[in-house]
């Protein structure tokens, strides 16, 4: 008899919900079939079997809610000891041509070093064991070196913290009866980032409007000759144009060792909205893609989210963030920023407008309005605003992209 | 599964008796678990029967023959530095044995079940072992997959035959090669070309013209000026036209950085080849056990992968091939199996070669820097000034430290020189400890000795080291 548990996914996951069997009592499955569908806070997985059987015992109903480890399916596997034991040796042919062999531990001291944690390894000790992640233990040492007496003092302090929760939820009985919506999963994971977003990066947003005529035009004439090309992806490539031009957004401060690293990679978020809350995959390495695979990207990853079918680094590293609310509708916000990032553009409906033109004369543009939220302490206002103008420029001369092509 | 099996039950089981593995086996043992330990070939694993100790046999002796002129000057001996690889060998096989025998008592001693035979999982908490005829089922609570990793040849060797040679094959060699060519700049490639050539071999190095060294910018420089002293050539491809292997020798023809194309003709090419880590024939995949995108058994930071009682550790694991990896981890995982809370970090992993004089480099490098764009005061303490060096007449290299400039806490430290390998322990603990430049400079340090370096080195990001000459005011500046 072999029991399918549910396993972490990914991200550390912890718990995840039975949303539907895709098998029955006494069904015949196959090596790797999908037998269950599992949801967790941030995708929907399918578990499947690991061996050739019978479904045995069907241990847990859908719609509830387990933890890692718990069994859901008991199997009686067919195939016997001998096919099992198989070995699976594929001589896996390696296909590098050239004699490559950058070295890789210059490139993992690079990364790591960022994640450097000033404690000694006894301080770092304390913390592990009392849960606490040292990074948010102020070190009462100006230089960021956390000691043992900081851990404890944070120790007390979160102690303190905990109590007077538990007094206020006490004095405020619930004295109406309400519809109750569980406040879990990725619900509960968007309350945790943004509070923690907003609690720590002073954000300041600034608005602008860009007159998006100029690429309409390029869109309608590419449509013409079979290329359909979403507004999006030009707006993303001339993002990560300006990005280049303005290190600093695509940024994460480093408050612990009191630095800003600007980021060599142009990892841009999309802010996509599902059904079951904000999802924000990931297009990596932006800056070396053409519009074309831009385009196809935030299709398919757009798609996936919806669909729930994002692999957890498909949600990875992003160093930037859009929000395409356009079609949505709204004309401003003052969107939260993706923490850590340094900055985040939302951008806005496109509306016909009255403009004038270079010859002083009344036409219609096209006008789409953009909101970017910012974190002041890494960059200022006029910053943001030379970025921004940058960013229109290449968005309003649409023929200025073509001059930033690799 | 099968009508009739027999399922022994077992508690912790961990395959693969390597550094990792038998470290992962003892810990548990010391913690109170009975533990199975399943291994298919000899105790030790690559590291002790193929890879860390026999290349460091050949690295010592390399060593200690480069020191024959030194030690007639003392009045010791006749200069006559004859070497015969032959009796090496049989040192070799005496050492391993030694060690590995020492293992082997160990888990005696602490009542490990030492099982032999090939391991492959039948399911999420069953494993069989197959040795010979023999095929026994075992059910675990928690297993340990330390099966390491294999040595790849690299893709534009085809084919091969004796006188192309890998990591594992090289300290078997039972002549000392006329001229051996090195393809590769990683430590082991370094390793070799420095400790053949002690040993009588003429030695080429042919490395990557985009790669750079694993280590401090300023120890690849001295490294590449100690390498032509001893007349070992360094050449940079791009690039291989042709590799011929003959029964004389090996003919290679390559394109310099330059596209240039250039042939060298030698009895021995050596390649470090890559390596893979060796899970596959475990056939652990079909169970859903998450994997990296670079192919390696994915795990938390308690070695637990995504099946909760499966953890894994050492090469199969992404990261450095190093031993001492393994070694962490293995404990980690057996202290996290009994509910205590270890980690492991790596920011700090000592890199080290056994070149002559040895290679240390921790932490920051200068290049690193550089390109983070962070505010460093660097200092290099050249041995040359260091007493105890002039002693001991290995007065080449430098010990080379860099340190905030706005905290003063030490970045990085990087040794070229004799000793570097032990002074790499203080090294790691000040870095690991967050130490500051008043940490080094506060304490006494034995004198004579080549600790002095440290003190030195860290006194001189200030410009007050003692035995350096006086920098100008404007050089200690930062970067």
């Amino acid at each position: 008899m072999l029991e399918v548990k549910l396993h972490d996914i990914g991200e550390g996951m912890t718990e995840g919900e039975v949303i539907q069997y895709l098998v029955k009592v006494g069904d015949s499955v196959i090596t790797d079939q999908p037998l269950v569908e599992v949801g967790t806070d941030k995708m929907v997985a399918e578990l499947s079997s690991p061996c050739s059987g019978r479904v045995k015992e069907i241990s847990i109903e859908p719609g509830e809610i387990i933890q890692v480890g718990t069994t859901l399916i008991y199997l009686e596997a067919d195939s016997d000891v001998k096919t099992e034991k198989k070995p699976l040796i594929e001589a896996k042919q390696d296909t590098k041509k050239e004699i490559v062999t950058p070295s890789e531990q210059v490139k993992k001291s690079s990364a790591t070093i960022f994640h450097r944690v000033l404690a000694a390894p006894y301080t770092r000790k304390i913390a592990r064991d009392n849960n606490i992640n040292l990074e948010d233990v102020r070190a009462t040492d100006p230089s960021g070196r956390v000691t043992e007496e900081d851990v404890y003092r944070f120790l007390q302090g979160q102690q303190t913290r905990e109590q007077t929760v538990i007094d206020i939820q006490q004095v405020a009985v619930i004295q109406e009866i309400s519809d109750e919506i569980p406040f879990r999963g990725i619900r509960k994971k968007i309350a945790e980032k943004m509070t923690k977003s907003l609690f720590t990066i002073p954000h300041v947003t600034h608005f602008d409007e860009i007159n998006m005529t100029n690429l309409f035009k390029i869109r309608q004439e590419l449509k013409l000759s079979g290329e359909s090309v979403s507004v999006p992806a030009f707006l993303i490539k001339a993002l990560v144009i300006s990005l280049k031009d303005f290190p600093i957004f695509n940024a994460e401060l480093d408050e612990e060792n009191s630095r800003i690293l600007l980021k060599k990679n142009y990892h841009i978020g999309i802010a996509t909205n599902t059904e079951s809350g904000l999802i924000v995959p990931v297009i990596h390495d932006v800056d070396k893609k053409s519009i074309k695979e831009i385009n196809k990207d935030v299709k398919e990853l757009t798609e996936r989210a919806i669909a729930g079918k994002l692999q957890p680094f498909e949600m990875k590293n992003s160093t930037f963030t859009v929000s395409n609310v356009g079609p949505l509708g709204s004309t401003g916000a003052t969107p939260i920023i993706n923490y850590p990032e340094t900055a985040l553009i939302a951008f806005h409906k496109t509306k016909k407008r009255p403009i004038v033109n270079e010859q002083d004369e009344i036409v219609i543009g096209h006008i789409m309005t953009l909101s970017m939220a910012f974190d002041h302490r890494v960059a200022d206002g006029a910053t943001a605003v030379a970025f921004t103008n940058r960013f229109a420029s290449l968005i309003e001369q649409p023929h200025k992209l073509i001059m930033e092509m690799i | 599964m099968v009508v009739g099996e027999i399922t022994q039950e077992r508690n912790l089981i961990i395959i693969g008796g390597g550094p990792g593995g038998y470290s992962a086996a003892i810990r548990g043992a010391q913690l109170g678990l009975s533990v199975t330990l399943i291994e298919q070939a000899e105790m030790g694993g690559v590291c002790l029967n193929k890879g860390c100790i026999p290349s460091k046999i050949f690295t010592h002796a390399a060593a200690k023959r480069s020191e024959t002129v030194h030690v007639q000057n003392l009045g010791i001996g006749s200069g006559d530095d004859k070497f015969t690889v032959s009796k090496l060998l049989s040192y070799k096989k005496q050492v391993i044995d030694g060690l590995r025998t020492g293992v082997e008592a160990l888990c005696k001693q602490n009542k490990i079940e030492v099982i032999r035979g090939k391991a492959s999982f039948l399911g999420v908490d069953r494993i069989g072992v197959e040795n010979g005829h023999q095929f026994d089922i075992f059910e675990f609570k928690q297993a340990i997959i330390a099966t390491g990793s294999y040595s790849v040849m690299p893709s534009y060797v085809t084919e091969k035959g004796k006188r192309i040679l890998l990591s594992d094959e090289i300290f078997e060699l039972e002549e000392i090669p006329q001229h051996l060519i090195v393809k590769g700049q990683d430590t082991i490639a370094l390793e070799v070309a420095s400790s053949f050539a002690a040993l009588g071999a003429k030695v080429s190095i042919l490395t990557n013209h985009k790669a750079s060294l694993p280590f401090d910018e300023s120890i690849t420089k001295e490294l590449n000026r100690l390498f032509k002293r001893r007349k070992i050539k360094m050449y940079k491809a791009s690039g291989f036209t042709s590799i011929i292997e003959t029964d004389e020798g090996v003919t290679l023809t390559f394109l310099t950085d330059k596209n240039l194309e250039e042939t060298i003709q030698a009895s021995h090419l050596f390649v470090s080849g890559t390596r893979k880590p060796n899970f596959e024939s475990l056939g652990i995949s079909r169970f859903g056990i998450e994997q990296t995108d670079a192919g390696f058994v994915d795990v938390d930071k308690n070695m637990q992968t995504s099946i909760p009682s499966i953890y894994a550790i050492g090469d199969v694991t992404e990261g450095p091939m190093l031993a001492v990896k393994a070694i962490k981890q293995g404990k980690v995982a057996v202290e996290s199996i009994v509910g205590e809370n270890p980690e492991v970090d790596l920011t700090f992993l000592p890199i080290v070669a056994h070149t002559i004089p040895p290679i240390v480099s921790v932490g920051l490098t200068e290049q690193n820097a550089r390109v983070l764009g962070l505010d460093v005061r660097i200092s290099q303490f050249n041995l040359g000034g260091n007493g105890y060096a002039t002693i001991t007449g290995k007065k080449d290299g430098f010990i080379k430290v860099l340190s905030n400039s706005t905290n003063e806490i030490v970045e990085g430290i990087h040794m070229i020189g004799e000793g570097a390998i032990e002074m790499s322990a203080s090294f790691v603990q000040l870095l690991e400890m967050a130490a500051k430049e008043e940490d080094i400079k506060f304490p006494l340090y034995a004198h004579p000795g080549f600790n002095e370096g440290l003190l030195e080195a860290v006194e001189g990001l200030i410009g007050q080291a003692i035995h350096a000459v006086p920098v100008k005011k404007k050089d200690l500046l930062p970067i």
